[in-house]
């Protein structure tokens, strides 16, 4: 990003007093990237082609939730509607599926006990994965939520039915939904 | 939604019959450096234009074509945008118009549901109907944590980076909650990989047995790696035409009804609704699902997708009584083992709560009652993600031809793949021709088509 930043700078310096004359032939252009190592040749050419990038990625509406985790608490939303759903949506959302409005904030007292409601022993996860595996991903069942909202058992065995507490990493968040993991409350 | 209104329950009609007249698809594998994705694109456009039986010059029936519709699953595999208009030009199908359509691992299916529209409603007469994936240029694991994207990225993506491990909650609710065995799954595994073997464009192909599968390394537990599809290359492609055109170019087209469903990218949103019933079901039947198990529907054990779907087309091409005596195929979406399992009760090949009679009757397997995935399905033969509803699209028109043992048992087409032909090689050509259905899905069950292939010379009989 600050090579990006210099270069950009630079292009907005103000020309020079003295502009040279258009006619001149530009400089040579430089090849200023890597050259692509060659994996294969046969059958055909095969060659490395990396990718390294950043998103900027918003939690929208929904940032509320993210930084309630970083403080210790499981925001969980609900519509205001009456006859609307009454359980509360976690994973939160900002606007209704049903009747189209604003949800409001609910902040959910600690202890938080959910239940097991399924889970799978994730042996062999993808590329990137930021948690140490083996480890059990759960899908916990919270009392007066319409949804069942997935997160991970930061140790024991789960079963279902297991009772499991919300814990949040608080300190050195990730910034991320592994800021939220769970514990056997049994 | 959670509560139908009239309208949201109207059965969708084509304004004009569509029809199905030839198909073509490359082999599949897990690398395929020999070709670039436009040239396994053209090897399969030759197979649909040259190997079909059609009654015109390949030429003369690319000229008929007016429209092409595209099937890619995920720009992130090739780093390609708009390939779309690459494998448009290097089948020289410039200027006419394309769209690409992207719906996860049910991208083939919807492709062919936007083709079928484009002649339904008089906008095209031929439409090619195309997909693919080139799914080999990272390596698995990378490729595991893109297919992953397709969990939703802020609440489960980071949570395993692995699609296994989002079917695999679903097949331990499933167990849980209908008490099925694990022998089921495995079996699914063993059917789907053995019937690959008789395939030339099967990528793992495979005599299994149950206890192997079982023994097997885990991916998410409970799936073993045998449970679950692969990483895959290839290309697959189908031609729709209105009836006037169809039967220019074929003695024996087949006729095409396709619906579509949807359901929540995160199993956590699924919210407990009524059961929606196919036409042969009753009111109440399902009762005790919700005052027996308190089980909510559909819960983690079913895809309201493919019930959606599934309602809909079968009203659409009249079908009202056990499908497995109204249809003599089915291909459906195994990427898991769990996902089959699961769909047996969606489309009504069983009644919900007992899906694993489908295959502990026999009725799934070749021989029986309503055999499913001969094809091999996406655990033994193919699932190049955009290709893989026009694959098993493909399989059902040959199947309902009568061509299996012309696409599979002609040593040629083995030997055009660099395979030789197995000398216990297995037709496994259906007898009954009558109708053919596959089910093309994504996600957890985001988004289903369910078509139908009805063979118009046999319904006639």
């Amino acid at each position: 990003m600050k090579k990006v930043k210099k270069k950009t700078v630079k292009a907005r310096k103000p020309a020079p007093k003295k502009a040279k004359p258009r006619s001149q032939a530009p400089a040579e252009i430089r090849f200023t990237g890597t050259p692509m190592p060659v994996e294969q040749t046969e059958p055909a050419m095969v060659i490395q082609w990396p990718r390294t990038l950043v998103h900027h990625h918003t939690y929208g509406l929904l940032s509320p939730f993210f930084e309630g985790l970083k403080q210790g608490v499981l925001r969980a939303t609900r519509c205001p509607t009456p006859g609307c759903e009454k359980g509360l949506w976690l994973p939160p959302r900002a606007d209704c599926p049903d009747c189209h409005s604003r949800m409001e904030w609910v902040e959910l007292a600690n202890p938080v006990i959910g239940e097991v409601f399924t889970f799978t022993h994730v042996e062999y996860p993808g590329y990137g994965i930021e948690l140490s595996y083996p480890y059990y991903q759960i899908d916990v069942k919270i009392p007066g939520c319409c949804t069942i909202m997935k997160g991970y058992l930061v140790r024991g065995e789960a079963k279902i039915g297991m009772k499991v507490r919300a814990c949040f990493r608080t300190k050195k968040p990730t910034n991320t939904i592994l800021d939220l993991y769970w514990e056997p409350a049994e | 939604m959670i509560k139908f209104q009239p309208g949201n329950l109207r059965v969708p009609q084509f304004q004009r019959p569509v029809y199905v007249v030839a198909g073509g698809t490359t082999d599949y594998r897990k690398r395929y450096p020999e070709y670039k994705l436009e040239e396994l694109c053209m090897m399969a456009f030759k197979m649909l234009l040259e190997e079909n039986d059609l009654k015109l010059d390949p030429l003369e029936v690319k000229g008929l074509i007016n429209m092409a519709c595209y099937g890619e699953f995920a720009d992130h595999f090739q780093d390609q945008l708009l390939c779309e208009a690459k494998v448009h030009d290097y089948l020289g199908l410039d200027p006419l118009p394309n769209v690409g359509i992207k719906t996860g691992g049910a991208t083939g299916g919807y492709a062919t549901l936007v083709g079928a529209n484009m002649v339904a409603s008089g906008y095209a007469n031929c439409v090619l109907v195309m997909g693919w994936e080139r799914m080999d240029e990272v390596d698995t694991r990378t490729g595991n944590f893109y297919i992953a994207t397709a969990a939703c990225k802020d609440f489960e993506t980071r949570l395993a980076r692995m699609y296994a491990a989002y079917y695999a909650p679903m097949a331990r609710r499933f167990a849980h909650v209908f008490k099925v065995k694990e022998e089921v799954r495995a079996a699914i595994a063993v059917k789907n990989r053995g019937y690959a073997c008789s395939s030339p464009f099967a990528q793992q192909p495979g005599k299994h047995t149950v206890e192997e599968v079982l023994a097997g390394r885990i991916a998410c537990d409970p799936l073993r790696m045998l449970e679950c599809c692969a990483m895959s290359v290839g290309a697959a492609c189908l031609l729709l035409c209105d009836e006037e055109t169809a039967y220019k170019l074929s003695d024996n087209p087949m006729r095409l009804y396709i619906c579509g469903g949807t359901h929540t990218l995160r199993v956590a949103d699924r919210r407990n609704m009524a059961i929606p019933l196919l036409p042969h079901e009753t009111p109440g039947m399902y009762d005790w699902m919700e005052k027996e198990l308190g089980e909510p529907y559909p819960g983690f054990q079913s895809f309201l997708a493919s019930r959606f779907a599934a309602y809909m087309a079968y009203r659409m091409a009249g079908i009202k009584n056990d499908p497995c005596d109204e249809l003599d195929l089915v291909e459906l979406h195994d990427a898991f083992t769990i996902s089959d399992l699961q769909t047996y009760g969606d489309i009504g090949l069983r009644p919900y709560g007992r899906e694993e009679e489908y295959i502990t009757s026999g009725d799934a397997y070749y021989g029986g009652r309503c055999p499913s995935n001969l094809s091999g399905g996406l655990l033994g033969t193919m699932h190049a993600v955009g290709a893989t509803g026009i694959f098993q699209g493909a399989e059902c028109l040959w199947q309902l031809q009568g061509k299996y043992d012309k696409f599979h048992g002609d040593p040629k087409m083995w030997t055009r793949f660099g395979k030789t032909k197995p000398q216990d090689w297995q037709s496994l050509q259906i007898p009954k021709r009558r109708r053919a259905l596959w089910i093309s899905h994504a996600g957890v069950g985001s988004h289903v088509t369910c078509g139908i292939l009805e063979n118009p010379e046999v319904m006639k009989k």
